[in-house]
């Protein structure tokens, strides 16, 4: 008997097409798959870890609050000597088998791609939409691309991560509160209307 | 609300964080005795004024902090990482 197909954390509420208002600048939002790999360096092995990092994705580790684009995964900064390993989805834990492999000694790394779910929110109203739930200032004096903050959006603790000037904002939450979390977004977005893919 | 700067992620508001009292009581040693770990556990200074606290930012970095606050103004002067050493000003 196989393994059940794994079923997408949104699939029964993400119903694609138009929700709220008809307006000519809806918030666009997307659900990537994505594999997410916590590391978490060991004490004192912050420099190797960089060194390996780079040698294996291609970018150093980000500094705090930002994030770092490298051959085929980014990795966001989540807290201090921890970092967000992100990539497209690919086989059943390749990405946390290469990390743990790249970093052995280095770094705790732990698999997080089921328990977290990515949402991509884009557009102009973006900005406006997030600052109904998100206490902290996504302005572009003080935050842009290649920003991330851990914070908490609507009560439920959220990674929030700019990765381009539409402005596109990648949003990760547990997967066990990506529903009540789209809820809101949808009730957020309602007045600009709200488009998923 | 408290909109307390952390070293890590820029000031946040307090709600991201939790108190995790006073940053200036050490835990005795093992030898030290009942009295000293009923001091430890239940004698608090409860200062009018300036008092270093950890509070820790859940909803980020999650890291503990030491926060200089004044109780009465609810002022924050400094805010520090756990390894760092805050002095409590006389005034």
């Amino acid at each position: 008997m196989s393994a059940p197909e794994p079923t997408h954390p949104l699939a029964a509420v993400a119903t694609p097409g138009r929700h709220g208002a008809a307006g000519d600048a809806p918030l666009r939002v997307t659900l990537p798959r994505r594999d997410l790999v916590q590391v978490m360096a060991r004490r004192g092995r912050e420099e190797a870890l960089a060194r390996a990092m780079q040698d294996t994705f291609g970018m150093a580790p980000p500094a705090a609050g930002r994030s770092a684009t490298g051959r085929d995964a980014s990795a966001v900064w989540i807290q201090p000597g921890a970092w967000m390993l992100t990539a497209p989805r690919g086989a059943e834990g390749a990405l946390a088998a290469r990390a743990a492999a790249a970093f052995a000694g280095l770094a705790a790394v732990e698999d997080q791609s089921h328990g977290r779910t990515t949402i991509i929110v884009s557009g102009p109203a973006a900005r406006a939409v997030l600052a109904r739930g998100c206490r902290i200032d996504l302005h572009p004096r003080a935050f842009g691309p290649g920003r991330a903050a851990g914070t908490q959006i609507a009560h439920v603790s959220c990674l929030v991560h700019q990765v381009d000037d539409a402005p596109s904002f990648e949003l990760t939450v547990f997967s066990t509160l990506a529903e009540p979390f789209f809820h809101w977004l949808l009730e957020a977005g309602a007045s600009h209307g709200v488009v998923i893919a | 609300m408290l909109r307390i700067p952390c070293p890590h992620c820029g000031p946040r508001d307090e709600a991201e964080f939790s108190y995790r009292g006073d940053a200036t009581v050490t835990r005795p040693g093992p030898e030290d005795g009942i009295e000293a770990f009923h001091g430890y556990l239940y004698e608090r200074r409860n200062p009018r004024g300036w008092q270093v606290e950890w509070w820790q930012h859940g909803a980020g970095c999650r890291a503990f902090l030491k926060v200089l606050r004044h109780t009465v103004t609810h002022e924050i002067r400094a805010v520090a990482t756990a390894t760092e050493a805050l002095e409590v000003p006389e005034a």
